[in-house]
């Protein structure tokens, strides 16, 4: 009987993402492209691109842009500069987070905040390519035009917040195109990222916290 | 030898205490006429972005408000952080009755909840069109009161009720909040300033979008 809803359960999952996910159906040889994914990462460097974020308001029917530089240095460093339509500069290096939003300033011990470290984390896993490894999510990895990594937050903290978050992956060469975070009360935030370029030279300075 | 300082210390108290007491709202004539010329204040949001910036007590939270008119007259306030989380979603229907779609978790506390209900209350004059004010002139200012259960609103124009002064949302003798607008171009203001008095609380909101 358990072998019967074992195996139900097992053909009735990739059913599911499926049906969640249109237009993608699930990796077949998970091991090969977990592979290639986490080399593709290891190659990278560095990341300096522009992008694009909306966030969608469910029962408004309405959204929220705004845009601005994204950075990415290893290891483990990231900087987002909104430029429009408003100012906000957000900085992650060596654990901490810096925050400037006009002439107020923020700084936040990610190890002290354990949400905003999860979050920290859950960047920079998505770019580093340890995504999958990350034993605060469940993940299973689709494929249609490109890869979709599909994670549901399994720890506390990211819980409360989110209920799926979605990494799309370039098949052409396994950097991450766009990141979907669906909230519990049925909002999502998507992070496009546009006019990439991989592993050319980012000033350190970029990410130094005064 | 102890009679005079205690006879002192008695009336340091006295003074303290009646100043402590003294009425904001005393020396106040009563003067006939009615409230329609505050509608023109009145804002009249039908979609509008504000970068949101809240003080409390030495910590700083910024974010963008979406303010929206929903087709059922209600109006909908969407506060997310500049990444996309949500902060609340609430919603203020015609009638004078509130929803709350979504708080963040560590907000959903009911003194928070009511603090910022009532101070979004006071800046959108709902209660203009359910009641009639009791209506006072002193220095040059005329004060328009709506007492409610506990406490009341005031509108404070001037004399010949041309200008918007300030909005206070006021307990039996102080004012509690206090609200200033300005820029109302088409029933949208540019900018609105809350302020609490006793403690420090404030919420600024300048407009990014029309």
């Amino acid at each position: 009987m358990h072998k019967f809803l074992l195996a139900c359960l097992v053909f009735a999952l990739p059913i599911l993402a499926i049906a969640q996910y249109p237009g993608y159906k699930p990796v077949v040889d998970l091991v090969a492209f977990s592979g290639r994914f986490t080399a593709a990462s290891r190659q990278l460097q560095s990341v300096k691109s522009d992008f694009i974020q909306e966030k969608n308001l469910s029962l408004l029917a309405d959204k929220i842009s705004s845009s601005g530089k994204f950075w990415f240095k290893k290891p483990g460093m990231v900087r987002m500069e909104y430029l429009s339509p408003f100012q906000y500069l957000v900085i992650i290096s060596n654990n901490k987070i810096y925050m400037r939003d006009g002439q107020k300033e923020n700084k936040i011990s990610s190890k002290s905040n354990k949400t905003f470290q999860q979050v920290n984390q859950l960047m920079l896993d998505c770019i580093q390519g340890a995504v999958l490894a990350n034993p605060a999510y469940q993940a299973s990895v689709l494929e249609g035009g490109d890869y979709l990594i599909a994670l549901s937050p399994t720890a506390a903290g990211l819980k409360e917040f989110f209920s799926h978050i979605l990494v799309y992956v370039s098949r052409k060469d396994f950097s991450v195109t766009k990141l979907r975070m669906d909230e519990k009360s049925g909002d999502n935030t998507i992070i496009t990222f546009t006019n990439k370029e991989m592993n050319v030279p980012v000033a350190d300075a970029l990410f130094t916290i005064h | 030898m102890y009679r005079l300082p205690m006879r002192c210390l008695l009336f340091i108290s006295l003074v303290l205490f009646s100043c402590g007491c003294s009425n904001a709202y005393r020396g106040m004539t009563a003067v006939p006429g009615n409230a329609a010329c505050l509608e023109r204040f009145k804002p009249h949001f039908i979609k509008t972005l504000y970068r949101t910036r809240v003080d409390l007590t030495g910590n700083h939270l910024s974010g963008i408000l979406l303010i929206k008119l929903m087709p059922d007259s209600s109006t909908r306030m969407v506060l997310s952080n500049e990444m996309g989380f949500s902060y609340f979603d609430f919603a203020f229907a015609a009638d004078g009755s509130f929803r709350v779609f979504y708080i963040l978790p560590k907000m959903d506390k009911k003194a928070v909840i009511t603090t910022l209900r009532k101070d979004f209350e006071l800046v959108l004059m709902q209660h203009l069109d359910s009641q009639q004010p009791q209506i006072r002139w002193r220095e040059g200012l005329t004060y328009y009161r709506f007492p409610q259960a506990s406490g009341s609103y005031y509108y404070i124009t001037t004399k010949d009720c041309g200008q918007l002064v300030r909005m206070e949302r006021a307990g039996r003798r102080k004012p509690v909040v206090t609200a200033v607008m300005s820029g109302s171009g088409q029933g949208v203001p540019d900018s609105i300033g809350i302020t609490h008095n006793n403690f420090n609380f404030t919420i600024g909101l300048k407009k990014i979008s029309p």
